[in-house]
């Protein structure tokens, strides 16, 4: 098995965008993030870290700070002078407030969270007072009126650089009467707020000090600079024994190659994020108690989720970006080659279409239909059905113009197997059932999520998967309370609901004949549900005796998607960043942990080919960023990557760094 | 002594001949003075003087009344011109009457503690404004409001240029990704070359005259092979 012609795809041009803030909240145990193109993503450091919910960007929105109000209220502020609180359950903006003080640099929260402070463009300072369902401004605390304590200045910096402005980028203030501050002469430095005077001068780098975080209990302070090292303060005593304790330089981390615009603690590790688009979680090792997947570096560079749709048929690629889709036309080859031979491309892949979106909002989810013929996309205000003709060579795209009054926005678009019938995970939970043709689109149905013993108001949560069976007969959705519920199509009615398991699914799909459907989750756990039985199938009750999701955590990234070899059925294949494996069911599970380790490390291949030959779990880490995996007919594979320096090479510039030799 | 008295009495009237010389010449008279002192002053009897005096006086307040009327003219030409230029900026009678009505349907109340409700009212305003006002003008104009946009959208501008200008402006130490990433090939294990060896854009001109000379050549080959 896994003999494959190999598409290797590298025109898909995915670029992150760079991250400007983040806020952790230790009660929910979750980050909330915020990029520069005003997206927020929420991450779930208790589910192996999980990218749980991403709030699309828009294209006026700014934010300069972000906040966290209680467990589940979600504040940002931007230089559009606007503040947004954040709907969770509908991953939209709930509403927005002008603060009236133009730009809005800063904000913070107090720590009994009855109010809110914004520092604005003119000077003041805006006092927000918080209520259950909304903010209201309160007072303004004028520059001239308040009260000025202290009036602290700021040194220049050492010679070189006098003849610039220094500007303070962070200010924090301690519960002991310490203020800390960060500037752009590289300088952490710490006052004395009762009387103003300067405590210590830490100079920590040529280059800004952009981002200041001060940790829970206050003894841990950690600045990111510039040049993208994180440099973390601790509170200690230099004399074992003494009391008097001081704040000393410890640990200093470069994880980062650009700016360094966001950072944060949480109780056992540093989280740091900045202009290379990369959200690191470096594990702080006097913390750590125990030696499990919170032990290890993580670097997040991809979504969470897949971007690339794939019209199996016509060979077709459709990829998803914040302000547009792509088609394209996979290319082809006449020769034949052995394997391990790369073939010369005689037809190149061609670029069939580029849709623009219409208004600010960013595009949240896409799909095209499997004969190719329907692309539909959603924003968080609309959501738009485009029916494609293509003819050899001439491309037609007519947009459906009467949609259901009943579609408003999605975060889940999946089309049928015969690409007759469209569904859309809508914004409150519910499943729509829309058939698609040529003269007209109905709505034929509308799913409710199936309450439960336990939550007897039936879950609101984001519907984030959505599969369809080859037959059309069944329909699955995974919501973000990690529940998986089952609906009949053929009868329009519920079917059933996987037992919940604790971890949020990560991807999901129907097997094409035996209609059980395999689930993977945040934690690297693969289930099979018989959906015709409703339980657990015997070799999912196997795969988990062996426990190889154990051994796939360390190696971190979370499975994307999940596919059959129409081929051979007995054959999954599945894939996260760094590679893929194709499992095949009817082989035994014996030793599943030994053959994946042996597969990971390279070795010579005389050797191995004949005990290769009965392994259930193959393994090809050959390419890698992977973004999709997609079996075609004839036994073709498409790979779509995004080699990381190609994505380095996009970003903004870095600080000049002198180097000795160079 | 007699001389003495004629020459005081001779010197007194002369004097007042010289005043009431003076006081004519005050009085603006028409008279052409020789301005010689030995010359006998010409006679001028107290009436024709007073007359004169009059007349001049009245003169002046008739001027003084001209230019005030004059002015008063001005002012109320220039008040006329100004309401013409108004009335023909802002939007006819009709379309007021509409906003009116429109405003007046909504029926809002100003609370005065809330400010955000205010604005957020007066943005419905002028959305009304909009909607009725667009119905009105054809597809391709939108009635806006010119002083929030420039405003807001300035103020976002000049925050951000701030902080470009801080982080990639003058003086900072920036370099290409192209450079530190080709450090990193140099001082990496196995050293290899930079990442970006030949920038494209170099000797662009050269290329470009090569271009078009090729094309004229082509051009004159395929011309005398005709």
């Amino acid at each position: 098995m896994g003999e494959f012609k190999v598409h290797r795809v590298r025109f898909f041009d995915f670029m992150p965008s760079g991250i400007r803030c983040m806020a952790f909240n230790s009660k929910a145990d979750r980050l909330a993030l915020a990029r520069l193109d005003g997206s927020v993503e929420i991450f779930n450091f208790s589910n192996n870290y999980f990218q749980e919910k991403v709030i699309p960007g828009n294209d006026s929105r700014s934010i300069e700070a972000i906040c966290w109000v209680g467990c589940d209220r979600l504040f940002t502020a931007g230089l559009n002078g606007e503040v947004v609180e954040y709907d969770l359950e509908r991953l939209c903006p709930k509403y927005t407030l002008d603060a009236f003080g133009g730009p809005i640099w800063t904000a913070a929260c107090n720590s009994e969270e009855t109010h809110f402070a914004f520092g604005c463009e003119d000077g003041s300072v805006k006092l927000f007072e918080i209520l259950p369902d909304k903010i209201q401004f309160e007072r303004n605390l004028d520059r001239q009126k308040g009260h000025s304590v202290q009036r602290i200045l700021v040194d220049r910096g050492p010679a070189g650089t006098r003849n610039k402005d220094c500007v303070v980028w962070n200010v924090a203030f301690l519960s002991d009467y310490t203020i800390v501050s960060g500037d752009s002469a590289g300088k952490v430095q710490l006052w004395d707020a009762n009387k103003g005077t300067l405590i210590k001068t830490h100079l920590v780098s040529k280059w800004d000090v952009l981002s200041l975080s001060v940790s829970e209990n206050e003894d841990s302070i950690v600045a990111g600079t510039s040049e993208g090292t994180v440099v973390q303060f601790q509170l200690l005593s230099p004399k074992i024994g003494d009391t008097e304790t001081q704040w000393v330089r410890t640990r200093t981390f470069k994880h980062h190659t650009h700016d360094v615009r966001a950072v944060t603690e949480t109780r056992t590790a540093v989280v740091s994020g900045g202009l290379d688009t990369q959200l690191v979680i470096c594990p702080l090792m006097d913390k750590v108690e125990v030696k499990s997947s919170e032990s290890v570096l993580r670097k997040v560079i991809f979504p969470h989720r897949s971007l690339v749709s794939c019209a199996k048929k016509p060979s077709l690629l459709l990829f998803q970006f914040p302000d547009q889709l792509e088609l394209w036309r996979l290319g082809g080859t006449d020769t034949i080659g052995k394997p391990g031979e790369s073939l010369p491309v005689t037809r190149k892949p061609e670029k069939l279409l580029q849709l623009k979106r219409k208004g600010d909002d960013h595009i949240c989810c896409s799909t095209i239909s499997e004969c190719g013929h329907w692309i539909a996309y959603s924003t968080v205000s609309s959501i738009r059905l485009y029916q494609l003709q293509c003819d050899n060579n001439n491309i037609s795209i007519t947009k459906v113009s009467k949609l259901p009054k009943v579609l408003r926005s999605a975060h889940q678009l999946q089309f049928s197997a015969d690409s007759s019938k469209l569904f859309v995970a809508s914004e409150q939970a519910t499943i729509h059932v829309i058939s698609v043709s040529r003269s007209e689109c109905k709505h034929v149905h509308t799913f409710k999520p199936k309450s439960d013993v336990f939550l007897p108001t039936g879950s609101s949560a984001p519907v984030h998967l959505l599969a369809a069976s080859a037959d059309g007969q069944w329909l699955t959705s995974a919501n973000r309370h990690c529940e998986i519920n089952v609906y009949n199509l053929k009868k329009l009615k519920h079917h059933c609901m996987v037992p919940v398991y604790n971890s949020l699914p990560s991807a999901m799909a129907i097997h094409p004949e035996t209609n059980n459907l395999l689930v993977t989750h945040a934690d690297q756990q693969m289930f099979e549900f018989g959906i015709v039985d409703k339980q657990y199938t015997d070799w999912s009750r196997k795969l988990q005796k062996e426990g190889l999701h154990r051994c796939r955590l360390k190696w971190g990234t979370p499975v994307t998607h999940i596919t059959f070899n129409p081929q051979a059925p007995s054959q999954v294949i599945l894939h996260d960043m760094h590679m893929f494996c194709i499992i095949d069911q009817s082989l035994p599970l014996d030793g599943l942990k030994a053959q994946f380790y042996s597969q990971l490390t390279p070795k010579d291949t005389s050797e191995t080919d004949k005990p290769r030959k009965n392994n259930a779990l193959k393994i090809c880490n050959k390419y890698q960023p992977l973004l999709h995996v997609n079996l075609l007919e004839d036994d073709w594979l498409v790979v779509v990557e995004r080699p990381l320096i190609d994505i380095h090479s996009q970003l903004p510039a870095p600080v000049r760094q002198k180097k000795f030799g160079t | 002594m007699a001389t003495k008295q004629r020459g005081g009495v001779d010197v007194r009237r002369k004097k007042k001949r010289n005043i009431d010389v003076k006081a004519i010449v005050d009085l603006g008279a028409d008279y052409s003075d020789d301005d010689d002192d030995d010359d006998a002053p010409e006679e001028v009897t107290f009436e024709k003087a007073k007359a004169d005096a009059v007349r001049s006086m009245r003169n002046a307040l008739d001027t003084i009344k001209r230019d005030k009327e004059l002015l008063k003219e001005k002012r109320r030409k220039r008040q006329e011109l100004f309401q013409q230029q108004k009335k023909r900026k802002l939007l006819s009678e009709d379309t007021l009457e509409e906003i009116e009505l429109a405003y007046t349907k909504k029926g809002k109340t100003l609370d005065s503690e809330e400010q955000e409700k205010e604005e957020s009212e007066e943005d419905e305003e002028s959305e009304d404004e909009e909607e009725v006002v667009n119905a009105r003008l054809k597809e391709s104009y939108k009635a806006v409001r010119l002083k929030d946009q420039i405003d807001a959208n300035a103020r976002q501008e000049s925050a951000s240029d701030f902080i470009k200008s801080r982080l990639y402006g003058p003086g900072t130490n920036r370099t290409t990704t192209n450079h530190m990433l080709s450090l990193k090939n140099k001082t990496g294990m196995n050293k290899t070359a930079a990442v970006q060896f030949v920038d494209k854009k170099w000797g662009s001109e050269k290329k470009g005259e090569a271009e078009k000379f090729k094309k004229r050549w082509i051009n004159n080959q395929n011309m005398v092979a005709k």
